[in-house]
């Protein structure tokens, strides 16, 4: 190790010092002339100029020196220079990154731990001018170190390195890595990564190219000869059913065996609140599937945490499956009709709203053209079957909807409505057409991608083609209506207008037999019942979310899909603050604001929402569960993989010719070293002290010859 | 030296000092002022030394006085004269000014050219007081101006020393010589200098006007500065005639300058009075008093031998 300079042209700088030394020798007081009558005296005085010829502070001269030399050394840049970091075997300092896999696949033997030693080997044999980076990546990648040398620190976040819920994703770590290195200015980059290579992790060309001297370096963790045999859950059905009143449910659980040599019999647990409810023993031969019933279950309170276990295995993730159910409540639907309305006016509707397994729908008929305000009191959906209602009760249904409720109009012979609240609709009431011609009318268009609709988009899902129309309303939608289905002339069928938190949909046609005939198809029935609850509010609950998703809590909608009910999604996103705890025991704050407020869900198990500081009985619950796609073992070959990202062999190439990279070692070994700063420091010590030193002799010297005259 | 008869300074002395004198710009009332209180406070006859002289004899005529008919010459001639005699001075006095440029320093208010000049006219008011024939020659390395000596010339002698201007370099020898030739008739000669050679050489130059018979007073004129050397800082010294310029640091020269002036004015002192004039050496910040003395001292002593 010698000392080196990098601009070694600036030592000439130090010749300087000479120049304080020459003016103090040469330098005439030139300013200071007496004129005197006569010299002839001070001629006769033996005399010479001994005091400016002699230097009286050589201190002082030795500090100026100094620090002039110092300020050259300094704009020289000089550096310790490490011989020993020759370049012509390693080919220049290397850029490493090292992706290591936290997906929680990786807790199957000691994967993870594996990882992070072989990450520490991989650092332990870094240059002193390599720099690595930490990239830990599951479905996401998060940087744990990037581009340092620094060893401790690289140590440092590979102890931070934990497993996660996620499943394995090898697009986004690899892009990171494509994103440091390209940030590089160093000659050589090389890509580690540690991983259990599950082929899941690879949908294929993900558009991850490594800049061109980059290398990629597998290091595959386990045996891939060895597949573990594993078990896991993969899906539970919760069918309902409405008994006395009660609402039960039997959970189906769906086990799956994966691997494995003889048949086993497997114990499959239920846990409900914790608690173990029953337990049932399967017979599953290798690679095979069973399904796994269990007793009806009766729903009395909301939010009730269940889980289908497994015993535990190599691969313990998967082997439990988490989910949360509630009692469902009965949509209330108030049916108005008009007082001399015939008795069967709503005999069909009322007939396909009261068949249901589990009693979804508390149908109320009133025969009458006005609603009270105790009419509307539990009701979520409000049928205005062929009737016209007077302008108060349109008011006390524009409040009913803004609040959430939902209005249909059904338009017969005698339907309308006042004009006082014309702007609820969504267009204006025309007159009765009819089709007489050929068979009749039909419904020319149906907006399947509509929540009323969208179930039957899909092939035998049911016929709307089948039903006639003979007659209708005309029906002249506004702009901002959305028309949900035409008639084959193109004349509007069905609209919907969407005030407050409600909506109100215009059906131009009647919803007994007189007019059309849809009620006597099958589908008449489904229809119903997803008009209602469409208009109550009402959205199929989810009992589990998976891992990666995230829930905007913020967002009634995404809340009436978690499980709650209407009214408690809208105070909960409404409401203020609340606080989210994770399955491991972390709280995620989730302050009251404008805009959303995420939660993503990282971790399986139960996530619990409440408000800060309180313990609710039954607080909101959502039940997370892993990606089964983790549980596919099967590997990817690395190679291939890395065949994908590297740039072809002949490509022109990054890495730099010897002499640069001598070049710029030497810069990073100078930047590294910063000596300069420190030189450049004492110089101004030095002429700080200089200064302050010459300053206190002239003081001195002034003090002692006061009265200059002349 | 005269600095025993500086002590009965009086209550004119204020008009002595030459910061106040620098503020007087008419030079015939400065030397009137300067004389007039000296004089006042001297408590002395401004009429020392009048006598009168015997003119010519003149035929009597009708109305003259009888009282001044010579009957003496009458007993000889049997005729009337009458005796005239002349209000005549006692003698002729002359200022030697030195105008070389070093006369123009002043390490105060006044220069020595000023200094010289005042003193120079308050000696010449008093001697025309005394009837003293007043002449004036100012000289650097030659003679500059020269006026004779002359009852009529005392406002010429003030109009000139109010014009004298210093500037050339100096030489005593060459002028000096010129003067001795110049004022035949003996008299006094003052000659204010500041003596910048040799004394040999100013030795030289004053032999032969006093070889001639005059009564050669010597005013030799210094500044404080040049006596005491009091400069502290080192500096370029440049001289005011030649200005050759040395480098000089005081504190280290003071000494040794101050024991070569001393040893300087010592020998002129010396020199002079063994050669028997009156030498006396002002500082300019001093008043004019004793130089005054000093002049009427000397006047006093030629009344008596003559």
């Amino acid at each position: 190790m010698s000392l080196a300079f990098l601009v070694p042209l600036f030592l000439l700088g130090i010749a300087g010092i000479v120049v304080p030394v020459v003016v103090h020798l040469t330098r005439r007081q030139r300013k200071n002339v007496v004129h005197f009558p006569s010299l002839m005296f001070l001629e006769k005085i033996p005399y010479q100029e001994q005091r400016r010829r002699r230097i009286q502070h050589w201190f002082l001269l030795s500090l100026r020196a100094l620090a002039l030399a110092l300020l050259a050394l300094a704009f020289a840049r000089p550096f310790m220079d490490d011989a020993e970091l020759g370049l012509g075997a390693t080919g220049g300092p290397r850029e490493v990154v090292v992706l290591v896999d936290q997906s929680y696949s990786m807790e199957i033997g000691d994967h993870l731990e594996q990882a992070r030693e072989r990450a520490q080997d991989v650092f332990d044999g870094l240059g002193p001018l390599d720099r690595a980076s930490v990239v830990a990546f599951s479905q996401g990648a998060t940087v744990l170190a990037r581009s340092t040398s620094d060893r401790a620190r690289l140590r440092g976040a590979l102890d931070t390195l934990q497993l996660s819920s996620g499943a394995t994703r090898f697009g986004p770590a690899l892009k990171v890595a494509q994103t440091i290195l390209e940030e590089s200015n160093l000659a050589r980059g090389e890509v580690y990564m540690l991983s259990d290579f599950q082929r899941v992790g690879w949908i294929g060309d993900e558009g991850v190219r490594f800049p061109a001297g980059a290398d990629f370096i597998p290091l595959p963790l386990g045996e891939a000869a060895s597949v573990e045999e594993n078990y896991l859950v993969t899906d539970v059905s919760l069918p309902r059913q409405s008994v006395s009143g009660r609402e039960r449910i039997t959970p189906t659980a769906r086990v799956v065996r994966r691997g494995g040599s003889e048949p086993e019999t497997v114990a499959v647990t239920l846990l409900v609140d914790g608690q173990v409810l029953q337990q049932q023993d399967v017979l599953l031969a290798p690679d095979a599937a069973a399904s796994v019933q269990f007793p009806p279950l009766t729903l009395s309170r909301p939010h009730t945490r269940a889980t289908v276990q497994l015993p535990e295995d190599a691969l313990s993730a998967d082997n439990a499956h988490h989910f949360v159910v509630s009692p469902g409540a009965a949509l209330g639907v108030l049916i108005v009709e008009g007082a001399s309305a015939n008795s069967n006016e709503s005999l069909f509707l009322r007939r396909a709203l009261e068949i249901s397994d589990d009693g979804r729908f508390r149908v109320t008929v009133r025969r009458a053209s006005s609603i009270r305000p105790v009419d509307l009191e539990g009701v979520d959906a409000v049928f205005l079957n062929d009737v016209i209602i007077d302008g108060g009760s349109a008011e006390r249904l524009r409040a009913f909807v803004g609040e959430g409720g939902g209005v249909l109009v059904a338009l017969g012979e005698e339907g309308g409505w006042p004009a006082s609240a014309g702007d609820m609709l969504p267009g204006t009431i025309g007159p009765v057409q009819d089709r007489l011609q050929g068979r009749g009318g039909r419904l020319g268009f149906l907006q399947y991608s509509h929540p009323i609709f969208e179930v039957f988009a899909g092939p035998r899902s049911g016929d709307f083609t089948g039903a006639r129309f003979f007659r209708a309303r005309a029906f002249q939608a506004t702009d901002s209506a959305e028309v949900l289905a035409r008639f084959d002339d193109g004349s509007v069928a069905m609209a919907e207008h969407t005030t407050g938190r409600g909506k109100v949909i215009v059906w131009a046609n009647t919803l007994d037999d007189f007019w059309n005939d849809l009620t006597r198809q099958p589908i008449y029935l489904p229809f119903m019942h997803r008009v209602t609850e469409y208009l109550g509010g009402r959205a199929e609950a989810v009992p589990w979310f998976t891992i990666g998703q995230v829930v905007d809590l913020a967002n009634p909608e995404a809340l009436l899909t978690a499980g709650l009910v209407s009214s408690e999604a809208a105070g909960l996103a409404e409401g203020l603050d609340q606080v989210a705890l994770t399955p491991s025991g972390q709280t995620v704050p989730l302050p009251a604001g404008e805009g959303p407020r995420y939660l993503p869900l990282e971790e399986h198990g139960f996530y619990t929402v409440r408000p800060p500081g309180t313990e609710p009985e039954r607080p909101f619950v959502m039940a997370v569960n892993v990606d089964l796609e983790e549980s596919n073992l099967a590997r990817i070959d690395a190679e291939e993989l890395g065949a994908q990202l590297t740039a072809p062999p002949g490509s022109e190439g990054r890495a730099l010719n010897v002499d640069e990279a001598a070049s710029l070692q030497r810069e990073d070994q100078e930047r590294r070293q910063s000596l300069w700063r420190w030189l450049l420091l004492a110089a101004l010590a030095l002429f700080m002290t200089e200064t302050a030193l010459s300053n206190w002799v002239s003081r001195q010297k002034a003090g002692a010859q006061p009265g200059l005259a002349g | 030296m005269a600095s025993t008869s500086t002590g009965s300074s009086a209550s004119g002395a204020q008009f002595l000092d030459p910061a106040v004198l620098g503020r007087i710009g008419n030079l015939q009332l400065l030397a009137k002022t300067v004389v007039d209180g000296f004089l006042t406070g001297l408590h002395r006859s401004p009429h020392l030394g009048f006598s009168i002289d015997f003119a010519e004899h003149r035929p009597y005529m009708p109305g003259d006085d009888i009282r001044r008919i010579d009957w003496r010459l009458f007993a000889r001639t049997d005729r009337h004269y009458i005796k005239l005699f002349e209000a005549d001075t006692n003698a002729n006095f002359a200022v030697l000014l030195d105008v070389s440029a070093s006369m123009n320093y002043g390490s105060h208010t006044l220069t020595k050219l000023d200094y010289a000049r005042y003193l120079a006219a308050c000696l010449s008011f008093f001697s025309n007081q005394q009837r003293d024939r007043v002449g004036l020659v100012t000289f650097d390395h030659e003679i500059v101006e020269y006026v004779p000596p002359s009852m009529k010339h005392f406002d010429t002698v003030l109009h000139l020393l109010d014009k004298a201007e210093a500037g050339r370099a100096g030489n005593l020898s060459g002028p000096l010589l010129q003067i001795t030739e110049l004022l035949r008739r003996t008299g006094i000669l003052v000659i204010i200098s500041d003596f910048y050679e040799d004394p040999d050489a100013v030795m030289e130059a004053l032999g032969p006007l006093r070889a001639r018979g005059h009564d050669v007073i010597v005013f030799h004129v210094m500044d404080p500065h040049e006596l005491e050397f009091p400069f502290e800082e080192a500096s370029g010294f440049e001289d005011l005639e030649t200005h050759e310029q040395i480098p000089v640091i005081p504190t280290k020269l003071r000494e040794e300058y101050r024991r070569v002036v001393a040893h300087h004015l010592d020998e002129l002192q010396r020199r002079m009075t063994g050669s028997r004039m009156d030498y006396t050496l002002l500082d300019t910040s001093k008043p004019l008093d004793m130089a005054l003395f000093q002049y009427l001292l000397a006047r006093e002593r030629m009344m008596k031998t003559r």
